[in-house]
């Protein structure tokens, strides 16, 4: 029986070679029409084919390294992952209306929670800021493509694979059950030590997919790194490179740094599992897991948060009718929260008795990471401040992060504080906190994005009116929902738990009723988003945000204006169009003369 | 007016070579934690074939036979320290060591058999 598998198996894997061998021969026969006649033949190892049309239909997004497909790509991977984790938590919700196990088993409940911490981070936050960053950083400094277009795609082809293994407990796969160690996968649960479940497959499953979406942001990362340093434009200095592209340049050296850390981390942790190694156990001991895990776990709370701040920065602006105030300021802050970021981590542990002085090293370095964040909420505050206020979505989103980041931040200091943090570890008041930040303010801005954006990527206009019910009822469900975690945690709710004290019962009702409000606010965000880019007006100005008026039109826009005005659809007969375009001019003027 | 603005002609727009560079990561990753032959040498085939691709089609590299040599020599060396050292993972070593070797077979067979478009011209 179990050779007959491996043969199987064997067999099914030569068939899948031999597949992608013929198919490849096929796509590269595809572009063997080289141009010899412009002397394409002489040139030595210069790439001798361009590319000028992509291939139709499915294809063209499998084989696509154009950054703006890949930004799209990376946008539905991230927005189906926020669908995912979005139900996932609805469940929990739901069942944490009544203090008693009901709708879902405990075991049940503590895989949604692993699972939706882990898909929210790293299957959505991360992706949709790469969403962002690979459809406009290329046109906001002037760039043709990527650095390396290939590692581009790479890059995001690693995701699927790793949200098909993150989430591979949950498929109907015999002996193999969801993880349940929480996002933190703190040891020794995770090493599967000890009479409990954890030692099934689903959890190395989940740390594999984990570690392949690690590898993914740093290939981004590099990718950022050196687009933003060697494919500016030359108009593009230092000194006039936009907000957005400083956050992305932060954030993609925060991730170089933070992400291999994770990825060694996890590998430890396999090996702990499956090779009989000992780095968690005998030789480092459970607290290594923490120290390794949280060293790159904070800095990465500021890989989902700068480049969000820098959307905001980017955004709110244009809709104030003023330049961003203090620009340098913000850009000082955003390289100050770059560099203590890493100073910071053991604050996730000042209860696990580590050392007391190192704990207030910690914790004064956390409360100075309170300044520049400050720096940049007056900026923003200040920038408001006698503008000429236009509330649009995008806009109306921008201040609603301003508003939830204030919440999450200054409940932040408090847990920054030794004495406060010991009463409040491991309470609702942590969850509400980074709840605070992570929807309330990150996801706010990345739908700030979305709407802003949204004719540059669709070509059309979304419905306005469902644009603010989705606002105010994220808003509405967004504050309900986590402030009453800020109130249960100071009732002593601890945090992780599916079943409670009946006391909490009104709370947690509360907050579930606060999140039912956010999933009516997310479908309404859905049926908006699809119907309007299937059927919405199209745009046919190139500043549908009349930023001219003001002054304050960005790269992007101009771009755009460019690309509607010479009619290039995305890939082929960009020549046809345009000579259409010309000759019809011509004859317009003649006829005119 | 802009030919194809945020689009450079140097650049080629598609490539197919990605896709299974990210697929075989995971395949020979699987195969190579839980032991399971096939994967784990399908998986390296897979990653390194396409990597021999990526570079040949990029231009980083003039012949498709060189890099597949220094991969296939790389995970020659890598099976063989998880075979015969103290690791001690024999049969992860030897699918690393097949791979290598089916890697080596499949370079030479293309360098004998398979002929550049620009050299039948």
């Amino acid at each position: 029986m179990e050779v007959n598998g491996q043969l199987a198996l064997t067999v099914l894997m030569g068939v899948f070679l031999i597949a992608v061998a013929a198919w490849l021969a096929r796509i590269e026969d595809w572009r063997s029409y080289t141009p010899l006649a412009g002397g394409g033949a002489v040139g030595g190892t210069k790439e001798q084919y361009v590319s000028e049309e992509k291939p139709s239909g499915l294809i063209r997004w499998l084989t696509t390294v154009d950054h703006k497909d890949i930004g799209m790509l990376y946008g539905v991977y991230s927005l189906i992952a926020f669908a995912v984790g979005g139900l996932m938590v609805v469940a929990m919700r739901i069942e944490l209306a009544d203090p008693s196990m009901t709708l879902l088993s405990n075991t049940f409940y503590n895989s949604l929670l692993t699972s939706h911490g882990i898909t929210m981070l790293f299957l959505f936050g991360t992706p949709i800021i790469a969403a962002f960053s690979n459809y406009f950083i290329p046109l906001l400094i002037g760039a043709d493509d990527m650095a390396f277009p290939r590692i581009n795609a790479i890059a995001f082809w690693l995701l699927p694979p790793g949200a098909l293994l993150i989430w591979a407990g949950f498929f109907p796969i015999p002996d193999i059950i969801p993880a349940q160690t929480a996002w933190t996968m703190y040891t020794p649960l995770s090493a599967g030590v000890g009479s409990g479940n954890q030692m099934n497959a689903g959890v190395d499953l989940m740390l594999l997919g984990l570690h392949l979406t690690g590898v993914s942001a740093t290939m981004g990362a590099i990718n950022f790194i050196a687009t933003i340093f060697t494919e500016r434009n030359e108009k593009v200095t230092w000194a006039n490179l936009d907000i957005f592209s400083w956050t992305i340049l932060t954030q993609s050296g925060l991730i170089l740094f933070a992400f291999p850390l994770l990825g060694s981390a996890i590998l430890m942790l396999l090996l702990d599992r499956n090779f009989g190694t000992a780095f968690f156990s005998v030789d480092g001991g459970a607290i290594l897991w923490q120290h390794l895990f949280w060293f790159f776990g904070h800095p990465e709370v500021y890989i989902l948060v700068l480049p969000p701040m820098g959307i905001v920065s980017l955004v709110l602006p244009r809709f104030a009718g003023r330049r961003l105030f203090g620009f340098k300021f913000v850009v000082y802050s955003t390289l100050a929260i770059g560099v203590l970021s890493f100073g910071v981590w053991a604050h996730h542990m000042f209860a696990t008795g580590i050392d007391p002085r190192l704990r207030a090293s910690f914790m004064a370095v956390s409360l100075a990471i309170a300044i520049p964040s400050a720096v940049k909420t007056f900026n923003w505050i200040t920038t408001m401040w006698n503008g000429n206020i236009r509330l649009t979505t995008p806009m109306l989103f921008c201040i609603g992060f301003v508003s939830n980041f204030i919440i999450g931040g200054v409940t932040g200091v408090f847990l920054a504080s030794i004495p406060i943090d010991l009463i409040l570890h491991d309470t609702y008041y942590v969850v509400g906190h980074f709840h605070y930040i992570v929807m309330g303010a990150i996801a706010f801005a990345g739908f700030a994005g979305l709407y802003y954006w949204f004719p540059i990527y669709t070509g059309r206009m979304y419905q306005t009116t469902l644009g603010k019910w989705h606002f105010w009822l994220s808003m509405i469900g967004t504050n309900l929902t986590f402030f009453v975690m800020v109130l249960l945690g100071y009732g002593g709710m601890p945090r992780r738990y599916a079943t409670y004290l009946p006391q909490f019962a009104t709370m947690h009702q509360l907050a579930t009723v606060g999140a039912l409000i956010l999933l009516v606010g997310q479908m309404i965000f859905v049926w908006n988003f699809v119907q309007s880019w299937l059927e919405g007006p199209k745009v046919e100005d190139g500043d549908p945000w009349d930023l001219g008026e003001d002054n304050l039109t960005t790269a992007e826009w101009t771009w755009f204006e460019r690309k509607l005005q010479t009619a290039v659809t995305d890939g082929g007969e960009e020549e046809d169009a345009e000579l259409a375009t010309d000759g019809g001019e011509t004859v317009t003027d003649a006829d005119d003369e | 007016m802009d030919e194809a603005p945020g689009l450079s002609d140097q650049y080629r727009t598609a490539s197919p070579w990605p896709v299974f560079v990210a697929l075989g990561i995971p395949i020979s990753e699987l195969g190579l934690l839980f032991g399971v032959f096939p994967l784990a040498v399908g998986g390296l085939l897979l990653f390194c074939g396409s990597i021999a691709g990526m570079l040949k089609e990029s231009g980083y590299v003039e012949s498709t036979i060189r890099s597949l040599v220094v991969l296939s020599a790389i995970l020659f060396a890598f099976g063989g320290a998880l075979a015969f050292t103290e690791i001690n993972l024999v049969t992860r070593g030897y699918a690393t060591i097949a791979a290598a070797a089916l890697l080596l077979v499949g370079g030479v067979a293309f360098e004998l058999f398979v002929w550049d478009n620009k050299q039948a011209i």
